[in-house]
């Protein structure tokens, strides 16, 4: 059992799923589910299909080039079977994958780095200009000095004294 | 020796099995019997290794191999490869190799130091055949056929080609090989020899309905006749060692 990548968007493939299509010259195309397949059969090119890893790794969305990415290769030359070496590689691959999420993480935060200072310049900028779309202009032409400032009075309340004229 | 044995009434020995001077691979699901049959005759002197390639039992026209180093295809699986790789010598070097054509013991004969090739494999094929089996590479056709790991079987003392080989192609192939050549059938005149049949340079393990007349051509063109794996070395020595007169 081998989990293979998807042609078009690139994720695992475990095993039950999906479609293997094989073109007449021996080249072996793998897809993951039919929306994979549907799009390959409509000749879409993945490069240009915004959720695919293919466009993310072209248009500098994901990570690209890193020593991560270096382990997981397809090895056609294996070596004879050694317990410890296959102890301390399932060690590795647990530690690689925790390095390569740090690294995608970083990628990602440096990728967002400047938007909250741009949002805030842009919400600022849209609340001078247009802030008459929110606004009656009425309120804007109120003269303040002229009006007296609102003050808060306290009232006690006073016990009302029972008049027991009536009940009698 | 020669040996007539049948996988599951099949006489077709080549298609399951693979013969080299250093290691014997045959296919799972058969009987016992066709298994024993090999480790009576090579026991001692090499590995007899039950193997599947890609969960298929043709191993013998898929793989392709020597005393050097053994060629898989791209559809091996990661388990088979391990475990080809834990049960050979370790100076056999076991490669997968991404070929178009995948079918490797019918593109590619080879004995310990030449190699006859399909004419349309990639370059990078025919260089990975010269560094894994150590052999010099020659694209050839054989009686016209482009498949020459089917139509002839060469061992590093003799071969046997397919029946139809003209006697100019008999003699080229002759002198590219460096061994003795013979057009031959097996099987009841079967032309597919390398199917037919598996060889190294001490036995060959023929199907069972290989007639007595072909059961002793081959013998004669691989030099099998009281042929030990001892043997080989007698012959050797006496070859090495001058006689002084």
């Amino acid at each position: 059992m081998r989990l293979e990548k998807c042609w078009f968007c690139s994720s695992t493939i475990y095993p039950g799923h999906g479609i293997q299509f094989v073109r007449n010259d021996a080249k072996i195309f793998r897809f993951c589910r039919s929306k994979c397949h549907k799009n390959f059969k409509m000749k879409r090119n993945p490069r240009k299909v915004k959720w695919t890893k293919a466009y993310r790794r072209l248009h500098g969305k994901d990570m690209t080039q890193d020593s991560t990415f270096e382990f997981e290769r397809k090895r056609n030359r294996p070596e004879r079977y050694d317990r410890n070496l296959a102890e301390t590689t399932l060690k590795a691959i647990k530690k690689i994958t925790k390095v390569r999420v740090e690294r995608e993480a970083k990628h990602h935060a440096l990728r967002m780095k400047g938007k909250k200072a741009k949002d805030h310049k842009e919400a600022v900028k849209e609340l001078e200009q247009s802030i008459h779309l929110v606004k009656a202009p009425a309120v804007f032409q109120q003269d303040p000095t002229l009006t007296l400032p609102k003050m808060q009075v306290k009232v006690s309340q006073k016990q009302s004294e029972e008049n027991n004229a009536m009940e009698e | 020796m020669a040996t007539r044995l049948q996988f599951e009434n099949s006489c077709e020995v080549g298609v399951f099995s693979k013969l080299t001077n250093a290691y014997c691979l045959v296919a799972i699901g058969g009987s016992e019997n066709f298994y024993s049959i090999f480790e009576d005759e090579l026991a001692g002197a090499i590995p007899v290794v039950k193997t599947s390639i890609g969960g298929t039992r043709i191993i013998g026209r898929l793989c392709a191999g020597n005393k050097n180093g053994l060629l898989l295809p791209h559809t091996t699986t990661d388990q088979e490869l391990q475990h080809l790789r834990n049960s050979l010598p370790d100076q056999v070097v076991v490669q997968r190799i991404d070929e178009r054509l995948s079918a490797l013991g019918n593109c590619i004969s080879c004995n310990d130091h030449v190699a006859l090739t399909h004419p349309d494999l990639d370059k990078e094929t025919e260089e990975m055949i010269a560094d894994v089996l150590g052999v010099e590479v020659f694209r050839q056709t054989v009686a016209g056929n482009i498949l020459v790991g089917s139509y002839c079987a060469f061992s590093n003392r003799g071969g046997l080609v397919h029946p139809h080989t003209s006697i100019e192609d008999l003699d080229e192939l002759s002198t590219l090989l460096q061994v003795p050549l013979v057009a031959g059938t097996v099987n009841r005149g079967s032309e597919v020899i390398a199917a037919g049949m598996t060889v190294n340079d001490w036995t060959a393990f023929c199907g069972s309905d290989t007639t007595a007349t072909e059961l002793s051509v081959i013998e004669s063109v691989f030099k099998l006749r009281e042929a030990q794996p001892t043997d080989i070395v007698q012959d050797m020595r006496k070859s090495l060692i001058d006689s002084y007169l």
